[in-house]
């Protein structure tokens, strides 16, 4: 047929080609505009998405969130994990106290918690930040140097000041979130939850301890250094774009045990219990020892206190 | 109206190249970064591991171990006790032979992971030749004045695995904290308090025991004072330089 194609058709073969390749090359800089999202990786499903919060969860619907997590980190890391809600018991308060004659500054506290506590090594994200203050009455925190790394501590003229969350009882961080995605528990400790923070940082903000830190990055931990022992609001995997903080082990002191930093402390210097129990060695230093409160005037009324031997 | 057959085929090129555009975003996973698996600190050096406590010679006795090394007088006469040579810098001269005794009263793991043990060298006397960071290790050296550094303040005279108080009471080495009580008062009662001392286990008492140290697990009777200990790596350590003598794990440096 040598005849044209009638012109009422409207579609000739240069338009259509105009219009495919414009539409072809729509869709794919629609593709790759919408590639970085396939990167986060967090919303990994709707159920993940649609969750609820963490106080509205039913102990069936909490079922099923837990082994989603596990699902989740088993797929990232490839070992189950055994992801467990610990919840407050009755007649508990924790209160924290550490020995500033004691403490020599050597850091096992820093590495034990990330140990423990799954935290990021690459960036690195660290609870404990402990400060060489000089030895000349002063605890102002600007003061403190976090870099030093001399050949052996403690180092003459100075004094060694752990700082990590105070789990105060009157939290300024737990004021300002926007979400409600951290408050304060019954037995004292202010936790975060990882799936419902929003990641707007009021509260590192508001802290006047420089306790919570946030992931800038996915959070990268070798699968074979993991803690398979997890808590929900305490030490499973966090997400890019949350805050996350000490929560004084949640997963180890729930179930009655003493917390990492404790545990490792070579000289002794940290002591944590129920400040309910009069027998307690927290209650015990509280009645006894000279005992200090950091930044006491902000009326934050910290459970973590430092204390005095002499 | 049927569409001219280049038309057809590229139409059906191009759907078919959109479906695997299509498939390739929803199915190829995304690139993850990269990133460093090295480990900032070497896992032996955190002393949660067990075998990081050392062993006193109380807890030895008490636990039953092989204490034949600690009874002087199966090989000594007890007429003539052995002779303690105290060296310049008031430092105890050990015998080859009783290395392991003394040394092994420091908690070597707190500093050296149990995968990468102190070697110990030894002079052509037979005297171990003690590192420059560990000079105070095997000192006499309790208290700040020297007026207790006498071996038989608390050393039975005639039996030197007998300890005895001030007031003379007779003392096994497995209640040597009993020993350091008849002298260090307050300390004793912060220590049975909990408030002194290095505590493990549980908090609670109906959902575990508590794990306490004597005083001895932490203190070398002999030099009690803590001899100082190489801090950990401190923070920021994102990018660690690849020369030998930075970003070292702390676990692994012998400080000589």
């Amino acid at each position: 047929m040598d005849t044209d194609p009638p012109p009422s058709d409207g579609l000739s073969r240069r338009s259509f080609l105009r219009t495919s390749a414009v539409l072809s090359a729509g869709v794919a800089a629609v593709a790759a505009g919408l590639a970085p999202l396939r990167r986060l990786g967090q919303f990994t499903s709707v159920d993940e998405f649609l969750q609820k919060y963490y106080k509205e969860l039913t102990p069936e619907e909490m079922k099923v969130v837990l082994a989603r997590i596990e699902d989740e980190v088993q797929r990232q890391y490839g070992i189950r994990p055994h992801v467990r809600d610990y919840k407050p018991a009755n007649g508990v308060e924790f209160v924290y106290a550490l020995n500033l004659t004691r403490c020599v500054g050597c850091r096992k506290c820093v590495h034990a918690c990330v140990a423990e506590n799954n935290q990021s090594r690459n960036p690195e994200i660290q609870y404990i930040r402990v400060l060489k203050m000089p030895n000349d009455g002063t605890f102002d925190m600007d003061k403190g140097d976090h870099d030093y790394a001399p050949k052996s501590v403690p180092q003459p003229g100075f004094f060694f000041m752990p700082v990590q969350c105070h789990q105060c009882k009157n939290p300024p961080c737990v004021k300002v979130c926007p979400v409600k995605a951290t408050w304060q528990e019954p037995d004292g400790i202010t936790v975060i939850d990882y799936n419902w923070c929003i990641g707007c940082r009021y509260c590192e903000a508001a802290c006047p301890y420089f306790a919570r830190r946030f992931n800038f990055t996915a959070p990268s931990i070798p699968s074979d250094q993991l803690n398979l022992n997890m808590s929900y609001l305490g030490n499973r995997p966090r997400y890019k774009g949350v805050m996350e903080k000490c929560h004084f082990c949640t997963q180890r002191t729930r179930a009655g045990r003493y917390p990492a930093c404790v545990e490792v402390c070579p000289t002794g210097s940290r002591k944590f219990g129920n400040i309910l129990d009069p027998d307690s060695e927290v209650s015990y230093i509280l009645r006894n020892k000279r005992v200090l409160v950091l930044k006491a005037e902000l009326g934050t009324l910290p459970r973590f206190f430092y204390y005095f031997d002499v | 109206m049927p569409l001219p057959r280049k038309t057809a085929i590229v139409l059906a090129l191009q759907t078919l190249g959109f479906a695997v555009l299509a498939y390739a975003f929803v199915r190829v996973p995304a690139r993850p970064g990269v990133v460093s698996r090295q480990p900032l600190v070497s896992q032996g050096a955190l002393a949660i591991v067990p075998g990081t406590v050392r062993i006193s010679a109380a807890q030895l006795i008490q636990g039953g171990g092989d204490a034949s090394g600690l009874a002087c007088y199966a090989c000594h006469h007890q007429d003539s006790p052995p002779e303690v040579k105290p060296g310049p810098d008031n430092r105890i001269e050990l015998p080859k032979e009783h290395s392991d005794l003394i040394l092994s009263m420091r908690n070597c793991a707190e500093c050296h992971p149990p995968d990468d043990p102190v070697a110990l060298n030894y002079d052509a006397n037979g005297v171990v030749l003690v590192p420059k960071g560990h000079e105070g290790l095997l000192a006499m050296a309790h208290g700040r004045t020297f007026r207790n550094n006498n071996c038989y303040n608390c050393h039975d005279r005639g039996q030197l695995d007998q300890l005895h108080t001030p007031d003379g009471e007779k003392l096994t080495f497995s209640q040597a904290t009993l020993l350091c009580a008849s002298c260090h008062g307050p300390t004793y009662r912060d220590w049975r308090a909990g408030a002194h001392g290095r505590t493990g286990g549980y908090w609670d008492r109906a959902a575990g025991p508590i794990k306490r140290e004597e005083c001895t697990s932490c203190h070398d009777p002999h030099a009690p004072a803590f001899t100082g200990l190489i801090p950990m790596p401190g923070p920021h350590l994102l990018h660690p330089s690849q020369g030998p003598a930075a970003a070292k794990p702390a676990g692994n440096d012998h400080g000589h």
